[in-house]
């Protein structure tokens, strides 16, 4: 396999709806609007933004809408939460078709999810992570209500889960992990707080995130896997330092962990693909420079012409193109 | 998101012999799923609502409303007919629930997120009875013993290390500083590679520096941690997590002496394996270090460690290509 499936990648997104008689598509729902997300991200960037039904995916979207809390959950009938909140104005943002949802009380729903230390939980149950940091701020920015929050105590707060090998953690004194990096370092540039991080030391750790077989691992000592490729290019993106791995290896990693009769990418070579890993195996591949992709923007992990539409932030490297 | 799952081609007529099997398991998932969703929106809390979750989420813990709904039915109907004992006591049957529950999926947020909650509401105990006696003592001591099981489970499980950061913050009379140390030391003797444990060796111990220690202490200490390293490196010297480490011991270099006697021991370490990527890369990384520190009167001395690290960013372009780029930038 040595070039992208597109085609194939397109049939098995657009098929992923049709499953509803599968067990493992119930087992799910509580997925469902990130998948969309992770789906539709995919299609864009394949250039394909049309795959889906515009206006069932709206009205999908609409139908998660948590009335008694004011935010989306990630299911109809599931409570609030920030992660498939996030998912949901992503995908209004790309459809633009913000219009549709009350944005004044998801502005209200997630600035109320700081806390006092800066952190910001998920839900109203209060479990806090980084990630939850950067889904605040990315949502509000998208709203354009970044003001909404306490900037600086969330800054604070990231700045607090850093770690001496330059990388990031869930939680105060947590252990760096790839994932966790990128949500921070993308938070801290959306908040133009890139000069916090100490940048040659982090780009260092990821760099170090690729194994002799091309792909990239989440920690020292661990196994690759297809989804890191975003963690860890966005934040090399952002950081301007997507030279520092070897492109061609990680390029020929991600194709190879095709199904090249079914479609989808999976984690490793031979494992069975979900539409998380073919999205985040494709938007690797978009900024690696990958030919015949359309660009993602790493910060929100959005197609590029929907955030350079939306005037937001800009400033991150793709291979084989001049620098934006 | 499925991960390590190996892709097998289901036939046509074995995927429809699948479904067929699954279909009555499937209706029965969705009728209990939608039985559980009408309820919760009605708002009612009972036992047999509260039976109904324990049910659908033993098939299904992903379901983060379930486990809502199940904390909305513990506050509004069981526990306020409850006395403190019959409080704690449900508390432990639903931390026994969570325990198989994370046997099955270790990697399941939200299990852990209803543990956190359960521990929080555990109601003091008995008055007057010693700290040791209590009831808080009791369920931390046996998250701490839980953790550390799935810890031996799986070394590197963060959702299982953050965990027990948090145990240990929720009760610090549990463990020592010294314990701690001693847990992170059997982990990493155990595995070199386990940088998980690295990693809590060093906020440990800068939270005791942060205490105020002595400097001279804080070099005693040191001291013995790069002995500790040094055996990780001669071990595997192409394992990142003692390397890593290492650098935390040495941080920005202020103590030139440590810093150069460090650099002549790795100097040894790469005499025995020449083509050691993290040798050279630290010795690169450490000789730059000491480069910055070096004094207006030691030029000659600069201009050789500049030379020194050059020599070494050309081999390590060759030994390690998929880095080329990154050394060639440090070139000076």
């Amino acid at each position: 396999m040595d070039t992208l499936l597109i085609e194939k990648h397109v049939k098995y997104i657009q098929s992923l709806g049709e499953n509803t008689d599968d067990l493992m598509y119930h087992m799910t729902a509580h997925l469902r609007l990130n998948a969309i997300y992770w789906g539709l991200t995919a299609l864009c960037i394949m250039g394909r933004p049309d795959a889906l039904v515009k206006e069932d995916v709206i009205e999908f979207v609409m139908s998660c809408w948590d009335d008694d809390e004011g935010a989306f959950g990630a299911h109809p009938g599931h409570d609030a939460h920030i992660l498939p909140t996030l998912s949901a104005i992503q995908i209004l943002t790309i459809y633009d078709a913000l219009d549709r949802a009350d944005t004044k009380r998801i502005v209200t729903w997630v600035a109320a999810r700081q806390n006092p230390t800066g952190s910001f939980s998920g839900d109203q149950w209060g479990e806090t992570d980084t990630r939850f940091a950067y889904i605040a701020v990315q949502a509000l920015e998208l709203l354009g209500r970044l003001d909404a929050i306490d900037k600086d105590k969330a800054v604070a707060h990231i700045n607090r889960c850093k770690n001496f090998d330059g990388g990031f953690g869930a939680t105060e004194g947590a252990e760096s992990h790839a994932g966790q990096i990128f949500v921070c370092t993308a938070a801290l540039a959306i908040l133009d707080r890139l000069e916090d991080i100490d940048q040659p030391t982090l780009a260092w750790w990821l760099a170090e995130r690729q194994l002799p077989n091309g792909g990239l691992n989440g920690r020292p000592e661990k196994l690759e896997d297809v989804c890191y490729s975003f963690w860890v290019l966005s934040a090399l993106s952002i950081l301007h330092k997507l030279k520092w791995i070897d492109s061609e290896a990680l390029v020929k990693f991600i194709l190879s962990a095709q199904d090249p009769d079914g479609g989808g990418v999976a984690d490793r070579p031979g494992d069975m693909v979900d539409v998380f890993h073919t999205c985040f195996g494709i938007c690797g591949l978009s900024l690696l420079g990958y030919p015949g992709v359309h660009e993602i923007n790493p910060i929100y992990c959005l197609p590029a012409d929907v955030t350079r539409k939306k005037g937001l932030h800009m400033d991150y490297e793709v291979l084989g193109k001049d620098e934006t | 998101m499925s991960h390590g799952v190996k892709r097998t081609r289901e036939a046509a007529d074995v995927l429809a012999a699948r479904r067929e099997k699954e279909r009555s398991k499937l209706q029965a998932y969705l009728e209990l799923t939608d039985d559980v969703v009408a309820r919760k929106r009605a708002a009612v809390f009972t036992q047999e609502c509260f039976d109904l979750t324990t049910k659908l989420l033993g098939l299904n813990p992903e379901l983060s409303s379930v486990w809502n709904y199940r904390r909305l039915i513990l506050l509004n109907a069981l526990f306020p007919n409850l006395s403190p004992e019959g409080t704690f006591s449900l508390l432990q049957s639903e931390l026994n629930f969570t325990t198989g529950a994370l046997k099955q999926y270790p990697k399941t947020y939200w299990i852990w997120n209803h543990r956190r909650w359960c521990l929080a509401k555990v109601p003091p105990g008995p008055e007057g009875a010693p700290v040791e006696k209590s009831w808080k003592r009791q369920v931390w001591a046996r998250e701490l013993f839980i953790v550390e099981r799935m810890l031996d489970a799986d070394a590197r499980n963060f959702h299982a290390w953050n965990y027990r950061r948090y145990v240990l913050a929720s009760d610090p009379g549990l463990r020592s500083p010294e314990d701690e140390l001693a847990y992170t030391k059997k982990k990493i003797e155990a595995s070199f590679s386990n940088f998980s444990a690295w990693h809590q060796r060093s906020k440990v111990y800068s939270a005791l520096w942060e205490e105020g220690v002595s400097e001279d202490e804080v070099r005693q200490v040191k001291d013995a941690e790069f002995e500790l390293v040094q055996q990780a490196l001669y071990t595997d010297p192409g394992d990142q997590s003692a390397w890593l480490y290492h650098r935390w011991l040495i941080g920005n270099g202020d103590d030139t002496a440590v810093l150069k006697r460090e650099i002549a021991n790795i100097e040894e370490l790469l005499a025995i394996e020449p083509d050691s990527k993290w040798c050279l890369e630290s010795l690169v990384h450490y000789k730059r270090l000491l480069a910055a520190r070096s004094q207006p009167d030691e030029a000659a001395q600069l201009s050789d460690l500049k030379k020194e690290c050059n020599t070494m960013l050309s081999k390590l372009q060759t030994i390690d290509p998929k880095r080329k780029a990154r050394y060639q930038e440090l070139v000076l």
